[in-house]
């Protein structure tokens, strides 16, 4: 599963970065490797078992426990 | 400089405003439990309330043609302000694009494959939606044309169909339901279908006459809108008191045709329909999402971000939910009241500020 996973963001940048390179778009890469490295831990700590934290559940936590305006 | 060089018709406006509003039939199953069989009031209402609320938004793209959404909240709010206000939208759309990603997912295992694991199909759905948003609005709105049209007959079809197994006695008695909880039906409505069209703001400056999106959109909502109530008519017709019951009542009322033992078992169309919409929606959300990213960035093409984001949204949906249950109670109870936030608030504010900034002549001069 990890072995896929690598495999995948591998061929993800293999496919984008290149002619990023090419074309000298330094900033678009700057921008492309930010969401790259975020994406690919996000994926790696699910992968590897690590409980994220849900951002629905959070929001239903902010709407229901602190805000109290959630309908019923 | 513009991100987005492709130029769309207003009737190609229409028919991706069309597709956009009809892709509701089946995320509409959360506001059956609420309002049972007066929900087809809820839609009407909610047509009428969305059709106001998207007055609002047109009168906010007419007052900056040929800028897009981030580009208006930078110079509604200035620059630092309004980088936090378009993030704030970057980050709807990319949940929204997931949270459809998620139902399109559990839609497809509940129904069609439910051997295959969530992930491959949201994968599969994901790769084509990269695929179309890489190629740009033009091909996105040419798509729409053909689109709008397939879900709309089978809708027409299905209904003729089923007259033999409705009741109409199964609407009364109409309004049984406290007000509170129609109120609560028509802004989950509101809040799933029309008030989306907010993400329009930032497909509007791709139009080429700029100051007629007013028509296309308001008639692509009121016809896609009405096609959404004869849906719910006959949901409510065929099924009765079960429609509030059952996983998904377009699917399991059209499962109910038969006819002389032959014509059965006609939902995979209102499957294969559905899904149509659900990837005309979700790629519009998936442009919206990488064109505003790209636009904050000020970067001179978009189309680098747009597998990245895709698998970001992925992770997000496999991360966001666990079950159809929390989607559910979510979307009832929750969810609507935050996105008050960005549908209503947001833009009103946006144009009182520009309006009180007497804005569009500023920009004029300078």
């Amino acid at each position: 599963m990890l072995l896929l996973l690598i495999s995948a963001f591998l061929g993800v940048a293999l496919y984008e970065v290149p002619s990023l390179i090419r074309n000298k778009y330094w900033r678009e890469l700057v921008v492309f490797s930010v969401f790259f490295s975020f994406t690919f831990m996000l994926a790696l700590l699910q992968t590897l078992g690590f409980q994220i934290p849900s951002p629905a559940i959070g929001v239903d936590y902010l709407v229901e426990d602190i805000l109290h305006i959630n309908y019923r | 400089m513009r991100l987005e060089k492709g130029v769309i018709s207003s009737l190609q406006l229409f028919f991706l405003v069309n597709c956009f509003i009809q892709g509701a039939l089946l995320p509409l199953t959360f506001a059956y439990p609420i309002s049972k069989h007066d929900t087809w009031l809820a839609v009407i209402a909610a047509m009428i309330i969305g059709s106001v609320i998207a007055l609002v938004y047109i009168s906010l793209a007419n007052l900056f043609p040929g800028k897009n959404f981030v580009q208006i909240n930078d110079l509604i709010y200035g620059p630092y302000l309004g980088k936090f206000i378009s993030s704030q939208y970057s980050l709807f759309f990319l949940i929204t694009l997931s949270g459809y990603l998620w139902f399109i997912g559990d839609f497809v295992l509940t129904f069609i494959m439910p051997e295959t694991p969530m992930s491959f199909i949201m994968i599969m759905f994901a790769f084509v939606c990269a695929w179309a948003v890489r190629q740009g609005i033009e091909v996105i709105a040419r798509m729409s044309v053909v689109f709008a049209f397939i879900p709309a007959i089978i809708v027409f079809i299905t209904s003729a169909m089923l007259l033999k197994e409705m009741k109409f006695t199964n609407f009364l008695p109409v309004l049984e339901i406290p007000i509170r909880d129609l109120i609560q039906s028509t802004h989950i409505i509101t809040h799933i279908s029309f008030s989306q069209v907010l993400v329009f703001l930032m497909i509007i400056p791709s139009l080429n006459e700029q100051r007629r999106a007013k028509k296309p959109i308001l008639l692509g909502m009121i016809s896609a809108g009405l096609i959404l109530v004869i849906g719910t008519l006959r949901n409510i017709a065929t099924l009765g008191p079960l429609s509030p019951v059952v996983t998904s009542p377009s699917m399991e009322a059209v499962r109910l045709i038969d006819i002389g033992k032959i014509l059965t078992r006609l939902e995979i169309f209102v499957a294969m329909a559905q899904i149509l919409l659900l990837f005309t929606i979700s790629c519009i959300f998936y442009y919206a999402a990488v064109l505003s990213i790209a636009q904050m960035t000020k970067l001179r093409t978009y189309q680098p971000l747009v597998v990245i984001i895709g698998v970001l949204s992925i992770v997000l949906a496999l991360i966001s939910y666990q079950s159809r249950m929390q989607l559910s109670y979510s979307i009832m109870y929750n969810t609507p009241i935050i996105s008050l936030h960005f549908y209503l608030v947001l833009p009103f504010m946006s144009l009182i500020v520009a309006k009180l900034r007497k804005l569009p002549q500023n920009n004029g001069r300078n």
